[in-house]
């Protein structure tokens, strides 16, 4: 029996199959004995197929996969022994006569195989024979062998072991029938953990890790002891408390085994029922605190809370009695906890205040207070262990980052979340990132959840609290990843529509308490976050409008709203940009245009004009060029509030800049253009009606043309006059008489000389269909015979 | 038959926080064959929404897109159609029947589809057809009041377009139909 157990594997499977042949055969033998009534030379063959089980030689798993063998054979002859009893054969006789077995192993098998058909016959004995059986497997100390005798033990006795309360046609002397039962099993249970506890202080310390693996491998069988327990249904929760609980824990304790310890513990969890533990959990957390220095307790107390948390979820109508403080007692057992095991780790310590976060939000959602006392309470360990930054990427900013989520997550309402006076101190801790990615979980879940931030005094908080996505930060790296950055800054664009209060005033201050956080973004933030608060504030503008009648004051309010924009844009401009903050301006013009307010003309005036300066000063790419002239006409095209003395230098303005872009092209377009202005465009002296000065248009149009003339590139010119005669054929057909036949004849046939020299190419031709569809839309306009606009004396 | 999604003027984060969910709803993976955007998508996270939807996005350049790459103006093919798209800025006066139409005659197509305006739109005019999809966010404009959260299906077979508009009125989805025969 000295053989070391081998851990070549195919040595052990020629092992194991030896072994199985062995048991196939003496089994063979002794259900032929036993079929031939010889009992004797039965029991001689079964003692020989539990001698396989005396080996060293097996893996834990392949000892198992014996050990199930062997009862599979074991329960033949339990049967047969059941049917002999029946038929009347002395009992007590044969539970002696096996005690002579030579070997022990066999010996007890064979004892706890014919004990327990005793008791099934004689339920008297029942008391002495089990405590007799359970005694007598101490003398297997080889803690392999050990488990799994006592595992047949606890397997055999299983249908035996009264489970109810007291049972009354049972009058014995002595304790209950139940507390034997349980005594019965505490005892197998601290005798298998021995075992089990020794099998580490077995053999070489080299081979640590094997046997630590090993040990793994045969937790079951310890554990199975507690499913038994918790199988039994005359346990109360009294009983339980007073004897199972303290039982296990005791040994548990007393065993001091961090392996042991931490399986044990996750099994009382798992084996017992919820209202058992709601009942005892100062017993059971005082025993975490006084677990082996390596048992990492958190994982222990997590399980519980997380069991706890999903029974408080299920039973919603009953829930946690009252009676119980859950919360009470976990944050006291917990700071207790922490405060004995002074060398647990900082994540770790973390980690359990996350959990019971959760436990807080679960069985008590509206109890925000009791989420801040657990704040407050990581707050001061932090304080206590002169934890100032945590470093990134430590587990301890993982497991910070972790805890702050459960709020903002739980809620799904961060007003709720900026309810809590402990977060943006512990937040504080965090590293850069962690700081932004928790401000980036805060937005989401804003957006997600429409939440809107309804006052000043809130967006303020917030702002505050996120300013790491909203100003450069004094531990920020120094390389940033431009489409992160992008997406990040356009995820708070999106947050400035939250800010948002039913109150028009009240708004109004949110808008300027926002602009002063959004405006120390730097040049590169700016460019996402103040166009939108500069809409948010022209939407405003629009509301105080719609309130006229509610609030004299309008007038003056929709004017230092545009102030106020009119400052915002020049902070953008600030960025070294003009083209967005030119936009913006005409916006605000066209705005102030439609909204009428007192001041309305002088405001949409200033912001057309700041951005002309713009386009004069800062825009110098020509494409850039050609796209502002062009939008500036159709703004001032469109704006009705201007009188002649604030329209005339602007369409002056309009002419002058379309006439000095760069290229002639751009030029011949731009000045084109400009006739719309002079024809649609409107004064407010004219009461509603368009300016429609004739001579002006044709100016424009003329003007087009001998620009148009003067470029180089012959389809350019070309493609120009047809854009052109496109022009003189709208005005033409909105009344403006001065667009005579002979001037489009005399168009209509330069184009068409043209486009005889012109190079067959698909520039050409796309020139020549677009002529053909001009040609065509005249014709249908001479054959429709409504007698207006009819082209008369067009040649076609 | 062909799905094409027209949609424009989107304008996040500028002048709004997102879609409708409603709307994010309806618009599932794997349906629609064409994208065509009438511009102000504004930044690049609008445009990788629509390719998750379909991976032939055409898009034309808005007022407050700062994507140079997007061209003013684009011509699509659609089984029989031409599709001509333009932002509308470029026109004056903006939404002016008669100016879309000399881009329709210069671009020689069936269909013109444009946007700026934040204003559904669908009509015949001359035998060609115009679409203005609106606003898909329903942004604010300051040359529309109430502007409504609006986007356009066109299901095109041969030489019929069947055009769905969608628009948010309220809490709910309303949905038109609107037929267009080539001549």
């Amino acid at each position: 029996m000295a053989e070391k157990n081998v851990e070549n594997t195919e040595e052990q499977e020629r092992l194991l199959d030896e072994a199985l042949q062995v048991v196939k055969m003496e089994s063979f033998h002794m259900k032929r004995e036993l079929d031939k009534n010889k009992l004797m030379d039965g029991l001689k063959h079964a003692s020989d197929l539990l001698k396989e089980l005396r080996t060293s030689a097996l893996t834990p798993k392949n000892y198992y996969e014996l050990y199930m063998a062997v009862c599979d054979e074991l329960r033949h002859l339990q049967s047969h022994l059941s049917d002999e009893f029946q038929k009347g054969r002395v009992v007590s006789d044969l539970y002696e006569l096996v005690q002579y077995a030579g070997n022990i192993i066999p010996r007890l098998y064979l004892l706890v195989t014919v004990g327990v058909v005793y008791i099934k016959n004689k339920p008297e004995a029942r008391e002495a024979i089990l405590k007799d059986l359970v005694e007598m497997c101490r003398g297997v100390q080889h803690p392999l062998r050990g488990l799994f005798l006592r595992n047949y033990l606890l397997q055999c006795t299983k249908n035996v072991l009264p489970d109810h309360a007291i049972d009354e046609s049972e009058k014995q002397e002595g304790p209950p029938a139940l507390q034997h039962s349980i005594d019965f099993i505490l005892l197998n249970f601290a005798e298998m953990n021995k075992l089990w506890v020794r099998m580490q202080h077995l053999g070489h310390s080299r081979e640590r890790e094997k046997r630590e693996r090993e040990r793994q491998e045969l937790r079951i069988l310890v554990g199975t002891n507690l499913v038994r327990l918790s199988q039994l249904e005359g346990v109360d929760v009294n009983s339980y408390r007073k004897i199972v609980l303290n039982g296990v824990l005791e040994q548990v304790v007393n065993c001091k085994d961090a392996i042991a310890q931490e399986y044990l513990m996750e099994c009382i969890i798992q084996v017992f029922p919820d209202e058992f533990h709601l009942q005892t959990l100062r017993s059971f957390l005082k025993a975490c605190a006084d677990m082996h220095p390596r048992v990492n307790v958190k994982n222990t107390i997590i399980a519980l809370i997380d069991r706890l948390a999903q029974f408080a979820a299920r039973e919603e109508d009953s829930g946690i009695p009252s009676e119980i403080m859950l919360f009470d007692i976990f944050s006291e057992q917990i700071a207790n906890i922490i405060d004995t095991r002074s060398g647990m780790l900082l994540e770790d310590v973390v980690s359990l205040q996350t959990a019971l976060v959760k436990l807080a939000f679960k069985c008590y959602p509206n109890r925000v207070d009791y989420v801040d006392r657990v704040l407050e309470a990581t707050m001061d360990l932090f304080g206590k262990r002169n934890m100032d930054s945590v470093p990134n990427g430590s587990a301890l900013s993982s497991e910070l980052y972790n805890l702050l989520e459960v709020p903002i997550k739980s809620y799904n309402n961060i007003l709720t979340v900026l309810q809590l006076q402990c977060f943006a101190p512990l937040y504080e801790h965090l590293d850069y990132e962690s700081r932004k990615r928790i401000g980036v979980q805060m937005l989401v879940n804003a957006l997600e959840h429409h939440t809107l931030l309804p006052s000043a005094e809130q967006v303020n908080s917030l702002l505050m609290l996120v300013s790491p996505l909203i100003q450069d930060q004094a531990d920020q790296p120094t390389d940033i990843d431009m489409d992160d950055f992008s997406e990040e800054q356009g995820l708070i664009g999106q947050f400035i529509h939250q800010l948002y209060s039913e109150e028009p005033d009240q708004q109004y201050q949110i808008l300027n308490k926002a602009r002063t956080h959004f405006e120390k973004g730097g040049n590169k933030r700016m460019i996402f976050t103040l166009p939108a608060i500069v809409f948010s504030a022209y939407k405003l503008a629009v509301r105080y409008k719609e309130l006229s009648d509610e609030d004299e004051r309008w007038e003056k309010k929709c004017n230092r709203i545009f102030e106020m924009c009119r400052a915002v844009i020049n902070t953008l401009c600030q960025a070294e940009i003009a083209e967005l903050p030119l936009r913006l301006f005409i916006q605000g013009a066209l705005c102030a245009s439609e909204l009428q307010f007192e001041n309305h003309e002088s405001v949409a005036y200033e912001f057309i004009s700041q951005a002309f300066s713009l386009y004069e000063e800062d825009i110098t790419d020509s494409r850039a060029q050609l796209a502002a002239v062009m939008l500036l006409i159709s703004a001032v095209e469109r704006c009705r509030c201007f009188s002649e003395d604030s329209h005339a230098p602007l369409r002056t303005q309009c002419a002058h800049a379309a006439s000095r872009l760069l290229k002639k092209p751009d030029q011949s377009r731009a000045v084109a253009h400009v006739a719309h202005l002079f024809w649609s465009g409107q004064i407010t002296e004219g009461d509603g009606e368009p300016m429609h000065d004739m001579r002006r248009v044709l100016e424009c149009l003329k003007k087009a043309i001998r620009i148009a003339s003067q470029c180089m590139e012959s389809a350019v010119q070309l493609q120009l006059y047809v854009e052109i005669l496109n022009k003189y054929m709208y005005f033409y057909e909105h009344g403006c008489t001065g667009v005579t036949m002979e001037l489009l004849n005399q168009l209509i046939k330069k184009i068409r000389e043209e486009l005889q020299d012109i190079e067959g190419n698909e520039e050409s031709s796309m020139i020549k269909v677009h002529f053909e569809n001009a040609l065509e839309h005249i014709r249908n306009h001479q054959q429709s015979g409504d007698g207006q606009y009819s082209y008369e004396g067009i040649t076609l | 038959m062909v799905l094409v999604l027209v949609v424009g003027d989107i304008h996040i984060p500028y002048r709004a926080s997102g879609l409708s969910p409603k709307f994010k709803k309806l618009l599932v993976p794997g349906k629609i064959q064409h994208i065509l955007c009438t511009g102000n998508l504004c930044t690049r996270d609008s445009f990788d929404y629509l390719k998750t939807l379909a991976s032939d996005v055409h898009v034309v350049r808005g007022d407050f897109d700062d994507n140079a790459s997007y061209p003013e103006q684009k011509v699509v093919t659609v089984g029989q159609f031409r599709i001509g798209m333009c932002h509308g800025h470029q026109v004056c006066p903006w939404g002016d029947t008669e100016s879309l139409a000399m881009l329709q005659r210069q671009l020689n197509v069936d269909i013109l589809l444009f946007g700026h305006t934040h204003k559904f739109e669908a009509y015949e005019h001359d035998n060609h057809f115009y679409i203005n999809p609106g606003s898909i966010t329903g942004a604010f404009s300051p040359i529309s009041s109430d502007v409504v959260p609006s986007f356009v299906l066109m299901d095109i077979q041969a030489s019929t377009v069947v055009t769905y508009v969608y628009q948010l009125q309220g809490n709910d989805v309303k949905v038109e139909r609107i037929e267009y025969q080539k001549a």
